[in-house]
């Protein structure tokens, strides 16, 4: 019995090769690409690969630009690498942004130019803070920060 | 016994019997009378007062069942018939918080009774009251102290005009016993939020001007602290956000296929309203123009070049966009200081005039003689800039009667503490009160020279910039996009921006406090002034921008 067992796992070995994700990362970018941002945090959890290809920014650039009805100019990216990075801009403006706009009205919807443009203003706003910070010595996190009133929901 | 002992029910069912008088449909001696027969001695009159206390103490007993066993084999109730004595009396066994010390529900009625009876909406109210709730364990206890504490806000702020005008009459020792009155009733008002901690202010700005008036310019503070205080400001609310952005944005429709811009903004601080036009601009269809910067500020005292400083950090932000930027700095201490010859501007770029909060400062309390603002805007005028961005107060504070200006700021900085508390940051929202609170001395304390808190309200602005040689340009619907989206952001719900004849302006609920316009240079048809149409200031050197 156990001779068979082995003779059939071999065969099916043979006709059909056993496919392991990690060894077709560009399968995985594909995958994680198409995830929503909690659940691509999660992924970032797996194991020290997928950490690392998590932290690839163009998965980042497409959580970011997935509810818009059309894609962004290529002028856009430059920008937000230089002001630093997808991964950062979905963190600090579009996910909060997103969160509040999507509450007010309970419909699903795509983005406006309107507030793309919104957000990229307010992630400029935060790179220039956090510019000036570093150059007094470093505040980090902690000192005044213009975007914490995203972070931080006010409740009236 | 509870804080309200019996003395204090008939003080308060005064009040109440008048209004339960009109709903009720036996008269008050009848009812006295039939529970009188049933045994009961109370008046009707105290009933109201009555049903506030079995409902406040059906809460304290929910809350607090340990305390019911004890209250059932140890407390000791005199005389049940006399009922408000006797919840009285069941209250005092408990050991509930004190009464006093309550978020206030009380703004507005105040403010009603000032100026303007149509600030008291439905709305207020209703905010007011959440706020609230963000005290959880005091909200059953609110309508029990509302009319005692009502009482002494009411009162304060009645002293507080009283105290205004007599100031105005140079009554100064009259004034100066009111002062001490009022500083004796505000221990018994809640300081932390409303009504209270904007009359601590204005008690504070009034005794500074009736016992220590040569030190007027004391409030002013450093440079530094001022910007940092600024620096707050801007992140406790959303009024220089608002600012900035809606100036912004007209700037940038205005330099729509212009190549070489030339912004001059008339006080750069931290420069925190420029990142977002660099990185606008660096995404315009089109490629980015070539930008130059004129930040006009105070100068530094300590040696440090600030402007510079902040100069730099902007060239480095432009430098990692691709955008061409150059940067130049004017220190001077006073606005009228400013001549153009300064700003160096050149005949082909596009020029915008970018003014948050610094054109009240140049306006003098006489309407008779030149004031700067005059010379000002015709040099402005003069440069042919392509827009001119004005942001300003919302507010009538340059009236030349101390009384009227008084009342005024009572009202507008009552709207603006009562929006600062949707701001739960700290210390943003202390640090940011502070920034308020030396506005508001300088409204009241200061005349001449030294009051630059001259604010005037839209219609004034629109009346002097259009006699200046400016015509309006409208905000446009993406203007104003912008600023709603930017309010649904800061999640407070009490924020309205409101569209007044192609003027945005931001406030809270029905009260505008911050206005926003865009002006440009009236045609030479349209001119009606004296003022030779010179089109292009064309005396000045290739300046070399690096």
């Amino acid at each position: 019995m156990h001779q068979n067992q082995n003779t059939s796992s071999q065969d099916s070995k043979e006709k059909r090769p056993k496919f392991f994700i990690n060894d077709h990362i560009d399968i995985l970018v594909e995958i994680l690409k198409r995830l929503d941002g909690p659940s691509l945090g999660v992924a970032a959890c797996v194991c020290h690969l997928w950490s690392t290809v998590a932290r690839n920014d163009t998965i980042w650039e497409h959580l970011c630009f997935r509810h818009v009805s059309s894609p962004p100019p290529c002028s856009v990216r430059p920008v937000v690498v230089a002001l630093g990075g997808y991964k950062r801009l979905y963190r600090v403006c579009m996910r909060p942004v997103l969160s509040r706009l999507s509450d007010s009205d309970m419909v699903k919807r795509v983005w406006t130019r309107d507030e793309i443009q919104l957000s990229l203003s307010l992630f400029c706003v935060d790179y220039y803070e956090r510019s000036g910070r570093l150059g007094a010595g470093g505040g980090g996190d902690a000192s005044a920060s213009s975007l914490m009133f995203l972070c931080n929901t006010v409740n009236v | 016994m509870g804080p309200y002992g019996s003395t204090t029910c008939s003080g308060v069912s005064s009040s109440a019997s008048s209004s339960s008088s009109s709903s009720v449909t036996k008269s008050p001696a009848e009812i006295d009378g039939y529970l009188a027969d049933a045994g009961y001695k109370v008046r009707a009159s105290d009933l109201r007062h009555v049903a506030q206390r079995l409902e406040h103490l059906e809460t304290v007993m929910v809350n607090s069942p340990s305390d019911l066993s004890q209250l059932a084999s140890d407390a000791v109730l005199y005389n049940p018939s006399d009922i408000a004595t006797w919840v009285d009396s069941l209250l005092s066994e408990f050991n509930h918080q004190p009464l006093m010390s309550l978020p206030s529900d009380l703004d507005f009625p105040d403010g009603a009774v000032i100026n303007n009876p149509a600030a008291l909406s439905g709305e207020t109210w209703t905010d007011n009251s959440s706020v609230i709730s963000a005290v959880p364990q005091q909200n059953h206890q609110l309508t029990v102290v509302t009319a005692m504490e009502e009482d002494s806000g009411i009162r304060l702020v009645h002293l507080l005009v009283t105290c205004a005008e007599s100031v105005q009459r140079g009554e100064l020792t009259f004034a100066g016993s009111l002062i001490e009155t009022m500083q004796a009733l505000i221990t018994r008002v809640n300081t932390s939020c409303g009504i209270g901690k904007v009359a601590g202010y204005f008690i504070d700005a009034l005794s500074r001007r009736i016992f220590s008036p040569q030190s007027f310019g004391s409030a002013a503070g450093s440079t530094h602290e001022n910007e940092l205080l600024y620096h707050y400001f801007y992140e406790a609310c959303p009024y220089l956000k608002f600012a900035h952005f809606t100036a912004n944005q007209a700037i940038l429709e205005a330099f729509h296929g212009h190549d070489c811009v030339h912004v001059i903004d008339f006080n750069l601080m931290h420069g925190l309203q420029w990142p977002a036009l660099i990185q606008a601009l660096a995404l315009r269809p089109g490629g980015p123009p070539s930008l130059r910067l004129t930040g006009i500020g105070p100068p530094s005292p300590d040696g440090r070049d600030s402007l510079r400083e902040i100069g730099l950090r902007l060239a480095e932000l432009a430098r990692s966009v691709n955008v061409r930027f150059a940067f130049r700095g004017v220190a001077a201490s006073r606005l009228e200081d400013v001549k153009p010859w300064m700003l160096q501007v050149s005949p082909k770029e596009a020029v915008a005039v970018n003014s948050i909060m610094q054109l009240h400062r140049l306006l003098g309390s006489d309407p008779n003689r030149n004031s700067p603002i005059e010379m000002m805007l015709s040099w402005i005028r003069n440069l042919n800039p392509k827009i001119v961005t004005v942001v300003e107060q919302e507010a009538d504070h340059n009236k030349p009667g101390f009384l009227d200006r008084f009342t005024e700021a009572l009202y507008y900085y009552s709207t603006m503490f009562d929006s600062l508390e949707a701001c739960a940051m700290q210390p943003e929202k202390t640090l940011a009160e502070m920034y308020i609170q030396r506005e508001i001395c300088n409204v009241v304390c200061c005349e001449g020279a030294a009051r630059v808190e001259r604010h005037e309200p839209l219609s004034k602005w629109r009346t002097r910039l259009g006699q200046a040689g400016f015509s309006p340009l409208h905000l446009g619907s993406n203007a104003f996009k912008q600023a709603s989206m930017l309010l649904t952001l800061f999640s407070a719900e009490g924020y309205r921006v409101e569209e007044n004849q192609g003027c945005l302006t931001l406030g809270w609920h029905s009260s505008p406090l911050i206005a926003a316009s865009a002006w440009q240079v009236m045609s030479m048809a349209e001119a009606t002034t004296n003022h030779q149409p010179v089109g292009i200031l064309n005396q000045n050197n290739n300046a070399n921008h690096v």
